[in-house]
């Protein structure tokens, strides 16, 4: 393994930001940048170079974004995908371990410039739409009591960049503060200022429960906005997902136009958007530094346009990990994004031959 | 609703316009197979059930066990000619319905039909009935007195899965002890027991009524299920253990039932059985093994254990193996995989490519190819179900006798061990295996051609199925005073 050129780093993770910040590219830059990135990766991670061997994928052969090695999500688990030592990061985001019992993958984040500028320029363009500051309420612990999550760090950012001093987060080590949140609802309510409700989908469950017990709804100002993210993940009672936003709608007063989803994974250091859950089915895209393709999940080959598929994203502003992840995430292509399906289960076992999954579904405690 | 391409069942004395038929979307897109699935009346089924019991002591019980084979080996002839009427629709729709190649369904139809030939058949009797006319008429018995084995008047099937014509082995067991049968076919697999039903009516037309296939929706409180067992005097049924538990709840307690669970199979190649010329032919029969059916069937092998010391490796019986899994999917291409399946195939290869990328002792071959993987370890593992469609796990182990241990914590699914190993070793394996809990050792490349009168997981095939009643020969002799002559 190469030991690394502290200033080739610093200048490979200066054009990182320098692309992040332009208003718009072309294919060649990405492509170009992609593959600095996998070449630079393939040197300096000794894991992920075992990996790419096992594939045939070298810099040599690779001459296209789309060919660099997908590196699957449980690979976070089981390898330190790093190109510096773990040590020296300034941060390590873990999973929160759904899908393998109590194993947690890890992102590290040698410092967290990238990372920080790509979630403030995609925020500020798909969240903020010209809004300066507004007030917020956080539905999630703050970084303090999650230092780990990346969820409270992204959180933590809109609050630190984008909120007016009278913004808090409701929930902490004693649980939900609802009395306190309807008073910030109530108060915004009155005051007819914008409100910004954002957190994980399933505290937004356990807030409209909440309500509802107290038969309380608001009418939030025009202009207000809920964005949750992550799903339920077995945190609270699962809902759908028309249901779930007809429900925000109703419980907040804020048109499905201006509840958004977002979809992040830590093993990423960028974030995907859709414009409002008014439709289902909505359409999610992320920012032009990161971009997805669905492929068949055993071959990794493109599916046909139109196909379901497992969504492998290629990241730029993950430079110290692995530049393209395969997901779990079943989606479909539309115009400008993707639609998710959610994740790929396991199927029944068709013939009379004991299969994997229906071993572990009966060996599970 | 538009016309379908395939109508389900065999309902004697039911109108087709007197059955709700519920439409099952079937195949591929560019090739859609629309099947109609009869979905009955509970008052059917009872008509149906009195019916069939009637018609099989009127026309099945009287037949002789030999002239009922004959009539089955008349039906494997016509099955087993291409010409046929009957074999060429199985032969069409068969690959449409399961997703399994063409070639595949054809080749592994003649290996399974030639088991259920007249020669193979009365082999089969005489497996579970050494004197087969216990099932004729009252035999005597040795040690005095009589014995006659009846067969139930009533025998309810519930099939299962995707492969093809699994239906056959209950549905002839079934007839072979005179039984009139009741069938449920599986949604995956609704043809073979459907078609075989019409075919014997063909041939034999006495058997009209003695015999019905019919569907039911499976899963939740199937009322039409719990209906159903209550009508059996035997209920056999195919499944996972869970479907099977919940089927075992709907029994009263006064019906036999028997369950066929899934279960898993593996190999056992000895370091005698890897020359330079025999390893490369063992990996191609063990190839042929995880092939056929793409290893959805119970007795195909989800690992193999190879022992060291051979002129053949371990490792490169392995890479043996994953050529001839590559050569042989040209003649028997892997059937397409739904996302999902996909899905989970290429999760077990990540798992084992990541561990690869850690450890030495593992190695990934054949890589997240669709016609198959082999992963190598060089450190023994214990038995463990694969995601199937052609993935292995080959684990290098040091002495035969290892096995057994590395496989009995499955003692409750195991069935087949495909085995290559010398004479000497074989039933010294074979116990080890055996007392583990396997119930069939056979060698590569038959793992899924089952002999004829093999102890389906190591159970009788027909002994099950029967009553036995005696005669005893205190009544024999309690006889002889009543004699109208003196003696």
């Amino acid at each position: 393994m190469l030991a690394i050129d502290q200033t080739a780093c610093d200048l490979l993770v200066a054009d990182v930001l320098g692309f992040m910040a332009k208003p718009r590219v072309s294919d060649e830059a990405f492509n170009a940048l992609a593959l600095r990135l996998f070449a630079h990766q393939f040197a300096h991670n000794m894991p992920f170079q075992r990996f790419c061997h096992s594939r045939g994928k070298t810099p040599r052969v690779v001459k296209d974004w789309r060919d660099i090695p997908a590196v699957p999500i449980n690979a976070f688990k089981d390898l330190t995908l790093s190109c510096v030592a773990p040590q020296t990061c300034d941060r390590v985001f873990m999973t929160s371990g759904t899908t393998r019992g109590d194993v947690k993958g890890s992102h590290y984040h040698p410092s967290m410039a990238v990372y920080d500028a790509s979630m403030l320029r995609n925020f500020d363009q798909h969240v903020m739409r010209g809004l300066k500051r507004v007030r917020m309420g956080i539905l999630f612990p703050d970084e303090h009591l999650l230092p780990n999550s990346s969820l409270a760090h992204y959180l933590g950012l809109a609050l630190a960049s984008f909120a007016t001093p009278d913004s808090a987060h409701y929930l902490n080590e004693e649980g939900l503060q609802i009395d306190l949140l309807c008073d910030a609802l109530l108060d915004a309510q009155c005051a007819g200022e914008p409100f910004f409700l954002l957190g994980a989908s399933f505290s937004f469950v356990h807030v409209m429960d909440e309500l509802k017990a107290r038969g309380l709804t608001f009418k939030l100002p025009t202009d207000s906005l809920l964005l949750d993210t992550g799903g339920f993940k077995g945190q609270s009672r699962d809902v759908p997902v028309e249901a779930f936003y007809q429900q925000l709608s109703a419980t907040f007063g804020v048109s499905a136009e201006r509840c958004l989803n977002m979809y992040g994974m830590t093993e990423l250091s960028s974030q995907f958007y859709d414009a409002g859950n008014h439709t289902t089915a909505s359409v999610k895209s992320g920012p032009h530094w990161i971009r997805s393709r669905l492929v068949e999940p055993l071959t990794g080959q493109a599916v046909a346009p139109g196909e379901r598929g497992v969504l492998a994203h290629t990241d730029l502003a993950n430079y110290n990990s692995v530049v393209t992840i395969l997901t779990e995430d079943v989606g479909v292509m539309q115009d400008h994004g993707f639609v998710l399906l959610g994740r790929a289960q396991g199927t029944q076992a068709k013939g009379c031959s004991l299969a994997v999954d229906a071993f572990l579904k009966a060996s599970a405690p | 609703m538009t016309a379908s391409d395939f109508k389900a069942g065999y309902l004697p004395g039911i109108a087709d316009a007197d059955v709700t038929w519920h439409r099952v979307n079937m195949g591929s897109p560019d090739a859609p197979l629309r099947v109609d699935m009869p979905l009955i009346s509970a008052g059917q089924m009872a008509a149906l059930a009195g019916r069939i019991r009637c018609a099989s002591q009127a026309h099945l019980k009287t037949m002789q066990v030999s002239e009922i084979v004959r009539v089955l080996d008349v039906a494997t002839a016509r099955l087993l000619d291409q010409g046929d009427v009957y074999r060429q629709a199985l032969e069409r729709l068969l690959p449409l319905a399961t997703g399994f190649a063409s070639e595949m369904v054809r080749l592994n139809l003649n290996a399974y039909l030639h088991t259920f030939r007249a020669l193979q058949l009365q082999r089969f009797v005489v497996e579970d009935f050494p004197n087969p006319k216990l099932l004729d008429e009252f035999q005597p018995r040795v040690k005095g007195g009589w014995s006659k084995a009846y067969g139930p008047d009533l025998l309810l099937h519930v099939w299962a899965g995707n492969v093809p014509a699994l239906s056959l082995w209950s549905f002839v067991s079934g007839l072979l002890v005179k039984a009139g049968s009741i069938g449920k076919v599986s949604s995956a697999e609704p043809l073979f027991a459907s078609l075989y039903a019409r075919l014997l009516v063909d041939i034999e037309p006495r058997w009209s009524d003695c015999f019905a296939v019919v569907w039911w929706p499976s899963g939740g409180a199937s009322h039409a299920e719990q209906h159903a067992f209550g009508l059996a005097d035997v209920v056999t049924a195919y499944g996972g253990n869970a479907a099977l538990q919940a089927m075992q709840a709907n029994v009263p307690v006064t019906t036999r039932f028997l369950a066929h669970g899934h279960k898993l199979s593996f190999g056992v190649v000895s370091a005698s059985a890897l020359c330079a010329g025999t390893g490369p032919q063992l990996a191609h029969q063990l190839a042929l093994d995880v092939a056929r059916y793409d290893q959805q069937g119970c007795y195909s092998p989800h690992m193999v254990y190879v022992q060291r010391g051979g002129m053949v490796s371990p490792l490169e019986f392995a890479q043996y193996l994953t050529s001839s899994l590559a050569a042989v999917s040209h003649k028997l291409p892997q059937r397409g995989l739904s996302l999902e399946e996909a899905g989970q195939v290429s999760a077990w290869c990540n798992a084992y490519e990541l561990e690869a990328v850690t450890n030495a002792h593992v190695t990934v071959m054949g890589g997240h190819a669709v016609w198959g993987t082999v992963v190598f370890s060089e450190r023994s593992l214990p038995l463990c179900p694969g995601p199937l469609n052609r993935r292995v796990l080959v684990v290098a182990v040091d002495s035969l006798d290892d096995v057994a241990a590395l496989v009995e914590q499955q003692r409750d699914f195991l069935q087949t061990a495909g085995v290559a190993a010398s004479p000497e070793e074989l039933l010294v394996l074979s116990d080890g295996l055996g007392r583990a809990g396997v119930t069939r050792v056979c060698a590569l490349g038959a793992m899924t051609q089952p002999a004829a009168g093999w102890h389906h997981d190591g159970r009788f095939s027909l002994l099950d199925l029967v009553r036995m009643v005696d005669v005893e020969d205190s009544a024999e002799r309690s006889g002889e005073q009543f004699t109208r002559y003196e003696i």
